[in-house]
């Protein structure tokens, strides 16, 4: 390749490396690259000087809130490839493990314990029904309209940073998470809403890590029977 | 089987990425936790606004967890290659907002302009001065040269589009490009010297 051809190329070079060359540029541009040992060589060059540019910004605090929703969608993407490859996990297996079963017996203990039921009164829900239990200070209320839940806890004190609430509901001795990880707000209510309720026979809710968790690592803060 | 988080910690950022491949979620959020922050702020950089910016390091990290086996050692590192995903997210994120400008920032002394901020390891420590290092490093430019290269890299615009909005031959922005990123590769060498 003759030198001021080649100085043309070379002139596109830096352009190139900042992502500044058009789309039919950098087709071009790749198709000289493969061939040319020197715009090689000179793209080697430039990479370092490349990634100082993102290196040079100014750091700002991610918000916490960035972490918990990325892992909730990617252990939710988990829970849902293996849901879709395996049986799900019974319930005796859960058991097994010492801190899951430390929770499953505090959730049975909880689950026998009296709960309150009432039956909506507003008249307008057509078949919607709320239980309300209290149970160590908190108020928990499971309203129901259709196949679909929305569990609403008051009285929670502030987690620690690191924490976040999930939700799981054991249906036919199976514990499922329900994929929607929550926080209490500053008056200490927390609310999720749990999207299919078809056979659940009781809620429960655990203190996870950010992101949570695909099986209860501790006792639950309030597990609730469900009445049929 | 996932890695425990302990043993996560301890591997290499291309020691984790296979295991990304795999979708390994303590592998994943290892490396989230290694290199979110500086994804967060160079997409905030970028777009301008910490809702948008959440939202671009997001699909970002969810599209490397979704392609984790693409990633290629032989070009580069991983938090390079991370990187640089977010950069091209948050540029698409400035041209798919119609008719909204991205934040571009021409005065030298507020792109060099360094705010406190919490210094939660000895590593990003280090990160944090060498950082403010490579901003000297960039804040040493001319003008006219620091202008193209951040209207190409943070602005997403072409060597075209800027030779428009200054008003200047193409040859005269490639050109200034190139000068640009030969004295910031001089001052690395420097530094390294």
């Amino acid at each position: 390749m003759s030198a001021p051809e080649h100085s043309r190329w070379s002139e596109d070079l830096a352009a190139y490396v900042l992502g500044a060359l058009g789309n039919g540029e950098v087709a071009d541009f790749e198709r000289h690259l493969e061939g040319c040992s020197r715009c090689q060589e000179e793209l080697r060059w430039f990479e370092p000087a490349l990634q100082t540019l993102p290196e040079s910004v100014e750091r700002q605090e991610a918000p916490p809130s960035l972490r918990a929703n990325l892992m909730a969608e990617v252990r939710g993407e988990v829970r849902e490839a293996k849901s879709r490859s395996a049986p799900a996990r019974s319930w005796r297996q859960w058991i097994r493990k010492p801190a899951v079963g430390f929770a499953v017996v505090a959730l049975l203990v909880a689950g026998v314990v009296g709960y309150e039921v009432g039956k909506d009164d507003s008249g307008s829900g057509g078949g919607a029904s709320t239980v309300v239990r209290q149970v160590d200070g908190l108020t928990v209320k499971m309203v129901q309209e259709g196949s679909a839940g929305t569990l609403q806890i008051e009285g929670l004190e502030p987690l620690p940073s690191d924490k976040v609430l999930e939700a799981w509901v054991e249906r036919e001795g199976e514990v499922e998470a329900v994929p929607a990880l929550f926080v209490p707000d500053r008056h200490g209510h927390a609310e999720a809403t749990i999207a299919d309720m078809t056979g659940v026979e009781v809620v429960m809710v655990t203190e996870e890590p950010p992101g949570g968790s695909e099986a209860p690592t501790g006792e639950p803060i309030m597990s609730m029977k469900v009445p049929s | 089987m996932p890695v425990r988080r302990e043993k996560a910690e301890r591997l290499a950022d291309e020691e984790l990425m296979p295991l990304v491949g795999r979708k390994d979620p303590e592998a994943f959020e290892v490396l989230f936790d290694r290199h979110g922050g500086a994804a967060f702020s160079l997409a905030y950089r970028i777009v301008g606004d910490r809702a948008a910016a959440e939202e671009v390091t997001q699909e970002a990290f969810i599209s490397v967890w979704r392609s984790g086996a693409r990633f290629d050692a032989a070009r580069g590192s991983v938090r390079s290659w991370l990187l640089s995903v977010v950069r091209n997210r948050a540029i698409d994120f400035l041209r798919s907002r119609a008719g909204k400008a991205p934040k571009l920032t021409f005065d030298d002394d507020s792109v060099l302009e360094q705010r406190p901020a919490t210094e939660r390891t000895e590593e990003e420590a280090l990160r944090r001065e060498t950082a403010g290092e490579l901003r000297g490093a960039i804040g040493k430019l001319p003008g006219e040269q620091s202008k193209v290269i951040e209207l190409a890299y943070f602005g997403g615009f072409s060597h075209s589009e800027i030779a428009q909005m200054l008003n200047l031959p193409m040859g005269t922005v490639k050109g200034r490009m190139r000068l640009g990123l030969e004295k910031i590769r001089g001052e690395l060498a420097e530094g390294l010297a």
